[in-house]
């Protein structure tokens, strides 16, 4: 092995090796919801003490010790700080916690690998506060979140639109014209469509952006870049050989802040759902109570019910706040006409997008 | 001229070329800029300079050709990157050199002419690698070469399904050496009587003197020129690459007072 190549593995090692560290503060910080105490000496002592056993002749046990020893001192910080943790779907750096660290500055967000386990850890307390995808312009609704959403007790506090800006990212030093092999979700590489033909890139799919960004980071295959967020650049310490790369240029997708307790403020916008009874005119029912008190509708989308195949629920965002008079005697209406319409909450309007 | 299928002046109508806001073939066009892109502050610097005097494009060079090996080699596609965000901050679109046919896609999606330089306009398998792209083409005249081995070189690109050829004149070597290389301008009418694509004056590479930059520019204007390509640096004394020749932003915004004025007398008087 010749020197660069050394310093090239070493620099994936410390790669590695700080990355593993994110992950582990971040289970830290989720351990604390279930501890008393932040400091658990016998928990400290036994860690120390597993990790000596380990006979590793170029780590030497007093190595062991005062590192280990190090990290416990910076997660026990890290814990001491009142950070929310902030729920998302998929791997660091997927387009959920995009939308994490605008919602929620300073939060600790922490990956999850399926919806409802975002919904279930913010339900259970384990986690603060969930972010959620509700609908692509281009893909149109994410129907496992809107399914959820219709049996959880969780609020929606917030919202934003994210813009999906594609990146073709690639391990510090690939020539770019050395590659060959785009590994992304397949739904990134569709919007991707013209650019991988123009460069007579080949798309390999994979089951998350940022997994993919990932694992190119990890395991640097040869020839090969992946298609993830910017974020995922910083993260893994990858090259941005190319922003922007999708084929329509307004592609966004917007998300859901949810939390176990209502938005305190005011807010600009509503959401609800509700079913009707089949019979005719009772959708036109509701909505006319919409047209009538002059309230803006932003979203109206429908879903087939599970537990009532035929028949569906109705998810509607309008403009006002259930606080004011006008919706507040609105929402009265629309709860006589409807079978079950459930409060998703009150929340400010994301304006930053228009 | 009879190998000239698609280039020649009765193959087609007047060839326009519509790039941001500018086409062509219909307007004059100013495309300006430093000579190589050497870093982000010298690339903006020098962007924001030649907009405010009213050019319409911006050049500069991400990978350079030159005649030794140990000179700036130019920044690649680091300087593709850059160009890109002086694209943004401007809204000038971008015209850069693309060497390798390796390079070709990969420059069609940062840049939005595709130029090939003067040394590489016979290189026949980059003239089919850019014959194959999206891009508009700048096709430089070889400094050796005649305007019938040129257009056979626009008609390598044309054949390749890319209509969107822009010819550049830039200067061709005779036994003068006062100036760096003679420009030919009596090119630009003689290429109009020969073909329907655009033609453009490089004032800057052709002359090497700094002094003939503005009447040079004045009387490609008044031969009937589609445009010019012209080198500004912002600190010229500082740059990487023909240091002596590029114009300082104040002179650009002189020799573009002058320009737009006689361009439209020209018009008047064309009828």
């Amino acid at each position: 092995m010749k020197l660069n190549e050394i310093r090239y593995k070493i620099d994936r090692i410390d790669r590695e090796l700080l990355v593993l560290l994110q992950e582990r503060m971040g289970l830290a910080l989720r351990s604390k919801k279930f501890k008393a105490m932040i400091s658990d000496p016998r928990r400290e002592e036994d860690l120390l003490a597993r990790a000596e056993r380990l006979n590793l002749d170029l780590v030497e046990r007093s190595f062991t010790r005062q590192l280990l020893a190090t990290i416990i001192e910076e997660s026990k910080r890290l814990q001491e700080e009142d950070r929310k943790l902030v729920a998302f779907q998929g791997e660091h750096g997927a387009y959920g916690e995009v939308a994490s660290r605008q919602l929620v500055a300073g939060g600790a967000y922490i990956p999850c690998l399926e919806f409802v386990d975002v919904f279930r850890g913010v339900e259970e307390g384990d986690l603060d506060l969930g972010v959620v995808p509700v609908e692509n312009s281009l893909e149109g609704a994410v129907t496992q979140v809107n399914d959820l959403l219709t049996t959880t007790d969780l609020k929606v506090i917030g919202e934003i639109n994210v813009p999906v800006k594609h990146c073709l990212l690639a391990t510090q030093g690939t020539d770019y014209r050395e590659i060959r092999v785009v590994y992304s979700h397949p739904q990134a590489l569709a919007q991707c469509r013209g650019f991988l033909m123009r460069n007579k890139l080949e798309p390999h799919p994979f089951y998350d952006t940022a997994g993919a960004a990932k694992m190119v980071a990890r395991e640097s295959p040869k020839a090969s870049a992946a298609i993830a967020s910017k974020l995922c650049a910083e993260l893994y310490d990858l090259d941005v050989i190319k922003e922007g790369i999708e084929d329509g240029s307004s592609n966004s997708t917007r998300f859901l802040l949810l939390s176990r307790e209502p938005y305190q403020g005011v807010g600009e916008k509503t959401s609800i759902i509700f079913a009707v009874p089949h019979e005719a005119g009772q959708l036109y029912d509701v909505l006319r109570l919409f047209a009538e008190a002059n309230v803006n509708l932003t979203r109206i989308a429908s879903m087939p019910l599970r537990s009532d195949p035929g028949n569906y629920s109705f998810f509607l965002d309008f403009e006002g706040a259930r606080q004011d008079e006008k919706i507040a005697e609105l929402l009265g209406k629309v709860e006589k006409l409807a079978i079950g319409m459930k409060l998703l909450g009150s929340y400010p309007a994301d304006v930053s997008s228009l | 001229m009879k190998n000239l299928k698609l280039a020649s002046r009765a193959a087609a109508e007047q060839t326009v070329i519509s790039v941001g806001d500018v086409a062509f073939g219909r307007d004059f066009v100013v495309m300006a800029g430093p000579c190589s892109v050497e870093s982000e502050a010298q690339t903006l610097a020098a962007a924001c300079a030649v907009k405010a005097a009213g050019a319409d494009i911006l050049r500069g060079g991400a990978f350079k050709p030159r005649t030794s090996p140990y000179s700036f080699q130019g920044l690649g596609l680091q300087g593709l990157k850059i160009l890109d965000k002086a694209r943004r901050e401007t809204g000038l679109p971008i015209v850069t050199e693309v060497l390798d046919p390796r390079d070709v896609s990969w420059v069609a999606e940062f840049a939005d002419i595709l130029q090939i330089g003067t040394r590489n306009m016979q290189n026949f398998a980059l003239l089919k690698e850019v014959g194959m792209s999206r891009r508009p083409v700048l096709l430089k005249r070889g400094m050796f070469s005649t305007l019938e081995e040129w257009l056979n070189c626009a008609e390598y690109i044309l054949s390749e399904g890319n209509p969107d050829v822009i010819l550049c004149e830039r200067g061709i070597r005779t036994f003068e050496n006062y100036t760096r290389n003679t420009l030919d301008l009596s090119a630009v009418p003689a290429i109009k009587e020969l073909t329907h694509l655009p033609i453009v004056i490089d004032p800057t590479h052709s002359t090497g003197r700094l002094s003939l930059i503005g009447p040079m520019s004045l009387a490609a204007v008044a031969s009937g020129a589609d445009g010019l390509l012209i080198e500004v640096h912002h600190d010229p004394k500082t740059a990487l690459c023909d240091a002596d020749q590029a114009l300082t932003p104040d002179l650009f915004e002189t020799l573009m007072r002058q320009l737009r004025p006689l361009h439209a007398f020209m018009r008047s008087i064309a009828d």
